[in-house]
């Protein structure tokens, strides 16, 4: 109850000071939107009606809004901030981009200039940020009309202000761009600095432009720090920096050989490109956005977070107006760069991956290595395949039906391939079950899930018969992995081809990892047999490779070279998982149906019986 | 006897007042033959001034184009002889943040969109159909004469476009082209109908010069603020305001006007002289093998201002009264064969003097002095127009000698007819 009175005064408050600024200032109530798991939903955005019903008041979020008119502009377009704010824990730092946005908002509502809407979301962040801002998105750009509205006579205890606000919601124009504002807790101890968060969900950015647009006023007129966020375990790393003194080495002389050749750089710029480039790919190719911006991209609106990090912790900080002027300048340049265009933004990059907050990589670019590392997976295919038809003539070949017979070989193995992609299916769909379970912990569910996945997989491989190694196998079954490894990696191509349409990032990063196991994998049992200094070498790579690209293990490593902060629970991966499908990131899908079962058909040849 | 002596002296009376009349029409018929050509007199001034962008991000150039009027404005080119094309309205654009005004600096003491803008075509009637007809005189019949440009074969006509431009074209309204082709073509058929004496083409705008590649008529003089494969970049970007608000070339140009007024005497290789390539940064180019005058002796305000060359005459008040006396006499029987008074207006005073002539010449002996002075006035009017043919010394010395001659003449007349 007592939260609640101050959930309603903060509420009054802001709105109060809205509608000083004559803006016109409406609630927005939403219910928390539960992250379930929804097998079907990954591409499209969650339906609002599966709400239970028995939500409760007190458990209701409520968005303030306050929109400003431009006043000579035509209505059509509208710019919003969103500030995330707690009202049942008020911490300093949203105070003070409520502050912020305040001194921004009341600016606005005086210039002259204006010519697309401002729209101000304080948005009620107890159910966290996302879901806030994308509850009122929702309702923003599609309203529904045949929902169960929430009783907002019942629910507004107070209604001393409440004369004044509209009721019901209200709109602006298009929104052409949003910028969420948040001030960092903590110091820094270093400088004022900005943060910038883009990745929204699957690997979407906003546009480049409006990144430069952020950075070129932070830089330049607030003399502020960006920063985005790097791998920081990259900076350190000796060989990282060795490489990039050799580069620069490279570079000067070919400079010297030719004025021309500007490819040279810095040793420690080189590195801290490569780690924000490696921090920019991993974030991508995760598929969860980095922030409440997250949410515009799906109605593909152009948004990102900016985070201002001031020197002193806000707690300590004595000249809060001071830092208050400095963000709301950089904001008011920001929003009066995005007023001035004519249409949203569209001249720039849509697919970039970044190596500073002033430097990107074009899809023009990052699609070579992903296309120079995917190129030999059909050619070796081919080979195989040549290999293993050309082979199977020594055996005695009895008549011409045998012999057509044998030039359909490989459905067999297809089939193979077919089936071990269905249990990837049937894996990836059994934590839909596992939630509904209530009372497991995620170590618990973990292992159900890992059981189950093994025990499905000895199934199948019975029911489809697995060449036992007790019987001396025939010369057709010696070839049999090669026509199946023939296979597997046509089956890794278009896994990994679909998936660079869907999220570049993640087929990137997969691509590392599952394309030399699966180039190199070849039964060990040939390895061995041979004894040669080569094979056992192949031998060890194999199985070290095979290591790595299992799933767990490939997050496990993921995750220490994040962050450094130790303690690695397995239970972390059911968590990761779980947090995969809740924002409905395509990178769940691939490691289920694509990486998964490649892994499991690479590990199969491995053990193969020749 | 008398009587025939008589005759023989009218006779002689005509004769002389013939010969007066004919010596008269000969320089006349020559200022006619020379009317197509180079020797016709620089009679009055036109302005076209263009901005051919639409957008509030293009503010630099409707501030370019409004400065540009301003300056011709203010070197005496009235409105009704400047046709100001704009194509979008950025003063009212709900980006700017002082409604209504433009400025051309970021100090903001000047604004260009005061109250005494006369804007002719404006928004979408800025398009390539509507120049090429402005300029070539090839208007619908309801276009009001506000909006055509009514020049002659005596006017010098200031042509300045600003834009988008890139090799041999200009871009209008970010959906069509003005190729340089169609701008010599124009300039053909304008030069084809005497709709020009000089004309000073001046053009801001990204590889301008590529814009008078095809441009062949004589008395053609044009300048483009770069070359080919060149940008012309903005001044500076004022920040009150949001964007840029003034291209360079324009800029440096109307730095060279601001220190010039109505009466100074700064010539056109001065001008182009002042253009400094590092604060350009692009290479002003002017083209000037069509034009046959030397640009050390060509004033500026030849084209950016209305500034005529006068003739001094020593008795200017007879001459005016004269003109009053033979217009006031003539009006309804001219009434109808002149229409555009204004324009024509010296060739028309012409036509009086002649008319006064064809009278003096029916009238009767005994008005003969009249007559005479008549004549001598309008020899007067003649050497006003003709210039450089005859110095108005000689003819003074001339219509003297007349004079003399006729005195003992009249005597003689006088004693015989008593």
């Amino acid at each position: 109850m007592f939260h609640s009175v101050i959930c309603s005064e903060s509420r009054k408050l802001i709105a109060q000071y809205m509608l000083g600024l004559d803006a016109e200032v409406t609630y927005h109530n939403f219910y928390p939107q539960l992250n379930q798991f929804h097998p079907l939903h990954f591409f499209t955005s969650p339906d609002s009606s599966i709400i239970s019903k028995n939500i409760s008041c007190a458990s209701i979020g409520m968005n303030t809004v306050g929109i400003i008119r431009a006043p000579r502009g035509d209505g059509k377009e509208a710019i919003v901030l969103v500030t995330p704010y707690n009202p049942k824990k008020v911490v300093l730092g949203e105070a003070l981009s409520l502050g912020v946005a305040y001194s921004v908002f009341s600016l606005l509502s005086r210039v002259t200039w204006l010519a697309k809407d401002i729209i101000w979301l304080v948005a009620d962040s107890q159910y966290g940020e996302y879901s806030s801002v994308s509850a009122w998105l929702r309702e923003y750009q599609a309203p529904q009309f045949h929902r169960v509205v929430v009783n907002s006579e019942t629910c507004n205890e107070s209604s001393t202000i409440e004369g004044k606000l509209y009721s019901g919601f209200r709109r602006a124009g298009t929104i052409a761009a949003a910028l969420v504002v948040k001030v960092a807790e903590d110091g820094n101890h270093f400088d004022d600095s900005l943060n910038i968060y883009a990745e929204a969900s699957n690997g979407q950015m906003p546009n480049l432009d409006l990144i430069n647009i952020v950075n070129y006023l932070a830089v330049h007129k607030q003399h502020l720090r960006i920063k985005v966020s790097k791998m920081w375990s990259l900076l350190g790393s000796k060989w990282l920096n060795t490489l990039g003194v050799v580069l620069e080495c490279i570079g000067q002389y070919a400079r010297r050989l030719n004025p021309q050749w500007k490819f040279g750089i810095p040793a420690n710029e080189y590195v801290e490109g490569t780690a924000t480039l490696a921090s920019s790919m991993y974030y991508q190719g995760l598929g969860v956005p980095t922030g409440p911006h997250g949410a515009f991209r799906d109605y593909q609106v152009d948004a990102i977070t900016v985070e201002i990090s001031p020197k002193v912790s806000p707690t300590k900080m004595n000249r809060h107006i001071d830092f208050i002027f400095r963000g709301g300048r950089l904001i008011e340049g920001v929003v009066r760069s995005i007023n001035n265009l004519l249409e949203k933004f569209h001249q720039s990059f849509f697919l970039y991956l970044l190596t500073s907050p002033s430097k990107f990589v074009s899809v023009g670019v990052y699609m070579i290595p992903f296309a120079l590392l995917g190129a030999p997976l059909p050619i070796v295919a081919a080979s195989l395949y040549m290999f293993s038809s050309k082979t199977t003539p020594q055996a005695p070949v009895a008549s011409e039906v045998d012999f057509s017979l044998e030039s359909w070989k490989w459905i067999n193995s297809a089939k193979k391939v077919f089936v071990i992609h269905l249990w990837g299916v049937a894996v990836s769909l059994l934590p839909y079950f596992l939630c509904r379970i209530p009372g497991l912990t995620p170590t618990n569910n973990l292992t159900v899930w890992g059981s189950f996945a093994v025990l499905s997989l000895v199934i199948l491989f019975s029911m489809l018969g697995y060449p036992t190694s007790v019987a001396v196998p025939s010369e057709a079954e010696k070839r049999e992995w090669a026509n199946l490894k023939s296979v597997t990696l046509s089956a890794t191509f278009i896994g990994l081809s679909l998936m660079s349409v869907i999220n570049f990032a993640t087929a990137e990063i997969g691509a590392l990892l599952i394309v030399p196991f699966c180039l190199m994998a070849r039964p060990l049992m040939l390895d061995i047999q041979a004894r040669s200094m080569r094979t056992l070498l192949l031998a060890t790579c194999n199985l070290a490779l095979g290591f790595i690209a299992f799933p767990p293990c490939a997050f496990l490593l993921l995750k220490s070279a994040f962050d450094s902060s130790g303690g690695y629970n397995i239970s972390d991966y059911w968590n990761w998982m779980e947090s995969l499908w809740a924002w409905n990131s395509a990178t769940y899908l691939y490691i289920g149906i694509v990486h998964l079962p490649c892994w499991a058909l690479c590990i199969h040849i491995l053990f193969h019986p020749s | 006897m008398e009587f025939c002596f008589l005759r023989i002296l009218k006779l002689t009376m005509k004769v002389l007042v013939m010969l007066l009349l004919f010596l008269g029409n000969i320089k006349n018929s020559t200022a006619y033959f020379s009317s197509s050509s180079e020797a016709t007199m620089h009679t009055n001034n036109w302005a076209v001034l263009v901005c051919t962008s639409r957008f509030w991000f293009n503010y630099r150039h409707m501030a370019n184009t409004l400065s540009l009027y301003r300056t011709v404005k203010r070197l005496g080119i009235p409105d009704e002889r400047i046709i100001l094309m704009l194509a979008d309205d950025m003063a009212c654009n709900a980006r700017n943040k002082y409604p209504a005004q433009v400025f051309n600096n970021e100090n903001h003491r000047l604004n260009l969109y005061g109250d005494n803008v006369e804007v002719d075509y404006r928004g979408y009637e800025v398009t390539v159909e509507n120049f090429l007809r402005v300029l070539t005189g090839r208007h619908e019949t309801a276009v009001p004469r506000s909006k055509r440009l009514l020049s002659d074969e005596g006017s010098h006509i200031l042509l300045y476009m600003t834009g988008h431009g890139g090799d041999e074209f200009l871009k209008f309204q970010d959906s069509e082209e003005l190729q340089s082709h169609d701008l010599a073509d124009a300039v053909k058929q304008m030069k084809e109908k005497g709709r020009f004496k000089e004309l000073l083409i001046m053009v801001d705008t990204c590889q301008a010069s590529t814009l008078f590649s095809q441009l062949q008529s004589p008395g053609v003089l044009a300048i483009g603020s770069s070359m080919k494969g060149e940008n012309s970049y903005s001044h500076h970007l004022d920040s009150d305001v949001g964007v840029s608000v003034v291209d360079r070339f324009t800029f440096y140009t109307l730095a060279f006007f601001e220190r010039l007024n109505i009466y100074d005497n700064a010539s056109l290789s001065s001008l182009f002289n002042s253009y400094n390539p590092n604060l350009l940064m692009s290479t002003a180019y002017y083209r000037r093998d069509l034009y046959q005058r030397h640009l050390e002796e060509v004033p500026v305000t030849n084209f950016f201002g209305s500034v005529m060359e006068t003739i001094h005459t020593d008795s200017a008040y007879t001459s005016l009264t004269n003109k009053n006396f033979g217009g006031a006499k003539t009006k309804t029987f001219l009434g109808q064969s002149f229409s555009s008074s204004d324009i024509n207006s010296v060739r028309n005073s012409d036509d009086e003097d002649q008319f006064n002539n064809l009278t003096a010449e029916e009238d009767q002996h005994d008005e003969a002095g009249q007559c005479i002075f008549c004549a001598m006035d309008s020899g007067h009017l003649w050497s006003f127009i003709l210039g450089n043919v005859i110095t108005h010394e000689s003819v003074d010395f001339f219509v003297c000698y007349g004079l003399v001659l006729m005195l003992p003449l009249l005597v003689f007349s006088t004693w015989l007819s008593l």
